[in-house]
């Protein structure tokens, strides 16, 4: 009798791990399924050429889209990045214990808001109401909204990483907070600030619908002009593009989403590598 | 010693001060999104108060007729907006999208955690992190090309034959663009967010609790379902949860797969549906058009529903996770 | 220098290197070096200046397939760019003044046009629609007959198969397959769909003619993006209908989809042939209002095709400045012009038919109003 019921828990539990195994197979499977037949669609509707021309007509080029998205993640970047970096500093060295759990809180609520909700508030406030139009600086800052969050936690949680010694060190030597911060607490928490750009250079360009309303679209080159100019970018192209029945316009949205996922995941990988230095090296 | 220059004492007080206003950018940014949200609603409120949840009819109103007056507001003749279509078609597919990520992403954890070591671990736990970086566009465009068709012809036919004992898996296939193609691609966007959080708490597990029920007699198996899952159910819960917000919020890849229905609730499982956040891109052209611009005001109270939404499941999930003690290891990243 | 000047330093250099030439490729392939309509000291036509269109997709073959290729010969300093995002959205950034013409199959609304009375409706073509279906067993010549009452019950759900005997009854002789109805509406602000609603209003009035239609609630019925979109979802369901532009006609049939026989006003099933579409024409009231805002569906006459309508270009009558101004006058005129854009050689790929020469006088005075 024991021996049957130890047989049949033996037999569930081969059950059990086969199944486990399964799901793990299915979840990678989903995964190269995805990203392999984007490359596949992607090589075989890519040409050069399409980096360097404007669309015309139902298909042609990349320029103006490749462009666009440059210009938009570097003007978010440009307001992100402080407004993260030095934000991380004040929650993790200057804030009391209240206030930097209301900050890091409130920033965590932040993240959770809907793309599509930024991107409709900056729609609302900014293109209407304060008439900017589709523009450059309409775009970035939704992006930014959306940005802020990782790299202020990041910073944050990084600096926190930082042992007390090496500060307590630097106090001891009479400088002043600033000058602490400056010269010596920030060094070895560059990894982690960096893997917070990072992110959130790669979450910015896969993003679109907090673009959808306030970039607009532009089959031109993006001009030095912030506002009143709509903009182009690539993950438009994925999705317009894609529902024309039109050949041409087929190939140029899967060679925008080849770029684009050949980039993104050039990101993550970086940046997994960047966080697991240390273990990789170990082992 | 050389007494500290006031110059220094300055700049430590301007930086101080410089880094509190960056740091309180995201509490602004959020109250100003907030409260525009609410105050373009507000027409809205007023004219359809409860019935916004309750109804399923969604109607910008004929915008080449002529205005009405009603509850205080100008509305078009025959405008009224019910969300419940919405409602429904955004829960629904974060349900369906949640009953298949997480039995997936708990067996994938408990392998990565517990069956795979050193190189290989970490490179898998890479591989499955990859899919929390993909953007949601390339997920719709892999569900409209691939994933549609598929369920159109393949796995829509089959299927159909458990309509014989499940009601809502009954009826036609339709065009393979529906709240269960929804909801698979839904669930490959959750999967990563669950598995990492769920494979860095099962690795927390003190190897001795393991080990003594390995010294009981218990199998691997039994080891994992009766001690190490349990251990950390709370935290596993709070993933689920921030998962759940996660999917409630996406946009994109619902909007190519979803089939954007109107005004009907779903009949079975592949039926034609929309979500909040897809109607919200789709249908502010249309709400522009609207000279009164009471459509503006009804998307507007949809985010704010929306929001609301969202917002109350990830303080859910936060609680949940907090309550464990182990939620500041949580890694900070995979919440994306 | 210490670690972090250098790192900031290297930081700025990088950033400003890359804008520096990403600007500067942008300056020398596109040749312009002005951001638009921010240069107000020459008002010449040598003056560079960018027009922008979005709007109708039934317009966007023409515009941008046709008329921009061919009005770079005409006019070199002018760029122009279009996109196919729907006439809702083609109204709403007109008026927004987002771009500088919205495309759209569908006037502005009077409650619109009340509270922006400097918005122009101009006509530029003579378009149509049709109603297309994906039924492989039927030959490409038959050509099935429906009435605006007819498809009124199918996109409200009350006729569901394709061999019910409504549809038997204005098709005798033809074998229907058993296939259900699969409706496809536009789920964007449509000026198509105001056309299609509008010719069911008359038949039904639980339609109204609407650029965005709540569409009574069909189990099957799916929702898709533009005109394209629409063609492509009706390839991938057998069995389903829909409303498509006429610049469309020929993708859709090339795609295998077939298309319908109306039931016009007299009461004969008319193809959108472009005689059957003149016809029509012809029979438009001879009285246009001077804003030229009217409908042209159900026009009386034996031939007259149902559902035709203008091509409006949307255009705010004050511009940002006068170079824009004067740039979109040259174009606008261009384009309803018989030897400009309204030739053949541009109409006919997209089967719009030109705008009727008693328009022209109309349409131009529309245009003179134009200021900068």
């Amino acid at each position: 009798m024991k021996d049957s019921r130890r047989r049949s828990r033996k037999v569930q539990t081969y059950i059990w791990w086969g199944v486990a195994w399964l799901a793990t197979a299915l979840v990678l499977f989903g995964l190269i399924d995805m990203v392999g037949s984007i490359l596949v669609k992607g090589v075989t509707s890519f040409r050069f050429s399409m980096l360097v021309t404007l669309p015309h007509g139902f298909g042609g080029g990349l320029r103006n889209a490749i462009l666009g998205t440059f210009e938009l993640v570097i003007i978010s970047i440009v307001f992100s990045a402080p407004l993260g970096i030095l934000g991380g500093i004040y929650v993790s060295e200057f804030a009391s214990h209240r206030v930097a759990n209301g900050i890091r809180f409130l920033t965590e609520v932040l993240s959770g808001v809907p793309s599509i909700v930024i991107g409709y508030f900056g729609y609302l406030l900014m293109v209407l109401q304060w008439g900017w139009g589709f523009s450059p600086l309409a775009a970035g800052i939704a992006l930014t909204i959306m940005m802020l969050p990782y790299i202020l936690r990041n910073t944050d949680s990084s600096l926190t990483q930082v042992p007390l010694a090496q500060r307590e060190g630097a106090w001891a030597l009479g400088m002043t907070r600033f000058q602490a911060v400056s010269r010596v607490i920030w060094r070895p928490a560059t990894n982690g600030i960096l893997t917070g750009v990072l992110l959130a250079v790669a979450i910015g360009m896969g993003e679109t619908a907090p673009l959808l309303y306030t970039a607009g679209w532009s089959t031109l080159d993006p001009k030095l002009s912030l506002l009143h100019q709509p903009i182009g970018y690539l993950t438009y192209v994925i999705w317009t593009y894609i529902d024309m029945p039109y050949d041409e316009s087929h190939a140029l949205a899967y060679s925008a989403a080849f770029l684009l996922v050949l980039v993104v995941l050039l990101i993550q990988v970086v940046l997994r590598l960047l966080v697991n230095r240390r273990a990789f090296g170990r082992n | 010693m050389r007494p500290v220059r006031s110059f220094t004492k300055t700049a430590d007080k301007v930086f101080t001060m410089v880094t509190g206003l960056c740091a309180s950018s995201p509490i602004v940014f959020l109250v100003v999104i907030a409260l525009m949200v609410l105050v373009q609603a507000i027409p809205t409120l007023r004219l359809m108060g409860w019935k916004f949840i309750t109804q399923t009819e969604w109607n910008f109103g004929s915008l080449y007729g002529t205005m009405q007056h009603i509850h205080g507001v100008m509305v078009p003749a025959g405008a009224t907006y019910g969300a419940l279509v919405f409602i429904v078609g955004t829960l629904a597919s974060s349900v369906i999208a949640i009953v298949i990520a997480v039995p997936i992403s708990i067996l994938t954890a408990v392998i990565l955690a517990y069956q795979v070591r050193g190189r290989l671990q970490l490179s898998l736990s890479i591989l499955v992190e990859l899919l929390a970086g993909i953007p949601s566009v390339i997920f719709g465009l892999w569900g409209m090309v691939v994933l549609a068709p598929w369920m159109q012809h393949s796995l829509g036919p089959l299927l159909i034959h458990i309509g014989t004992v499940i009601p809502y898996f009954k009826g036609p296939v339709g065009t393979g663009m529906g709240l269960l193609t929804s909801g698979i691609v839904l669930a490959l966007m959750i999967v990563p967010i669950i598995t990492a959080t769920t494979r860095d708490l099962l690795q927390q597990v003190p190897t001795l609790y393991r080990e003594g029920g390995l010294g009981v007699g218990m199998t691997t198996w039994e080891v994992v379902r009766l001690i190490c899952l349990p251990y950390v159910k709370d935290g596993m819960v709070g993933a689920v949860a921030l998962g759940w917000g996660r999917a409630m919020g996406e946009t994109m890849a619902v909007l190519m797969v979803s089939g954007n229905a109107t005004n009907h609730l779903p009949q079975n499982i592949y039926s034609p549906t929309a979500t909040m956040a897809s109607t919200i891109a789709s249908k502010l052209d249309s709400a522009l058009g609207d000279a009164s611009k009471m459509g503006v005001h009804a998307l507007a109270e949809l985010a704010l529903l929306l929001m609301v939404l969202t917002l109350f499941t990830n303080l859910l999930a936060r609680w949940l996770v907090s309550r464990t003690g182990r939620g500041r290891r949580m890694r900070v990243k995979v919440s994306a | 220098m210490s670690k972090m000047t250098k790192w900031m330093v290297g930081a700025s250099a990088a950033t400003v290197l890359v804008t520096v030439v990403g600007c500067g490729t942008a300056n020398n392939a596109s040749g312009n070096n002005s951001a638009s309509g921010s240069n107000n000291t020459t008002s010449g036509s040598s003056q560079k200046v960018t027009l922008a269109e979005t709007g109708s997709s039934l317009l966007y073959p023409l515009f941008n397939g046709e008329w921009i290729d061919a009005y770079k010969s005409v006019a070199p300093n002018v760029t122009m760019t279009a996109a196919s995002t729907g006439s809702g959205q083609g109204q709403s950034d007109a008026l927004a003044g987002n771009v500088q013409i919205g495309g759209s199959d569908a006037y502005y609304p009077d409650a619109i046009m009340s509270q922006h009375p400097e918005m122009l409706n101009i006509p530029m073509a003579i378009s149509a629609q049709q109603v297309m279906y994906y039924l492989p067993t039927l030959s490409a010549s038959t050509h099935l007959k429906l009435s605006a009452d007819v498809l009124a019950k199918i996109y409200e759900g009350k006729i569901t198969k394709w061999n019910d005997p409504a549809i038997q009854a204005l098709n005798s002789g033809v074998k229907l397959p058993s296939l259900s109805i699969t409706p496809v509406v536009r789920s964007d602000s449509s000026g198509d769909t105001f056309l299609f609603s509008s010719f069911l209003s008359a038949a039904d009035s639980t339609f109204q003619p609407n650029t965005q239609e709540s569409w009574p609630s069909v189990q099957a019925e799916v929702g898709a993006q533009g005109n394209d979109g629409v063609v492509s979802t009706m390839t991938k369901n057998k069995g389903s209908i829909g409303y498509v532009g006429i610049s469309w006609l020929d993708q859709g049939t090339q795609a295998g989809l077939g298309y319908a026989a109306l039931k016009n006003k007299d009461g004969n099933f008319v193809l959108p042939t472009s005689q059957d579409i003149q016809a029509a024409a012809t029979n438009m009231p001879s009285t246009i209002p001077a804003d030229e805002r009217v409908s042209l569906i159900d026009m009386p006459g034996k031939d007259s095709y149902p559902i035709i309508n203008f091509e409006y270009a949307l255009v705010n009558s004050k511009q940002a400045n006068s170079a824009t101004a004067t740039a979109l006058k040259n174009f606008l005129n261009w384009a309803i012009s018989p030897t400009g854009g309204n030739q053949s050689q541009y109409l006919n790929p997209v089967h719009f038919q030109p705008l009727p020469s008693n328009l022209e006088a109309a349409s131009q005075a529309q245009i003179s109003k134009i200021q900068g």
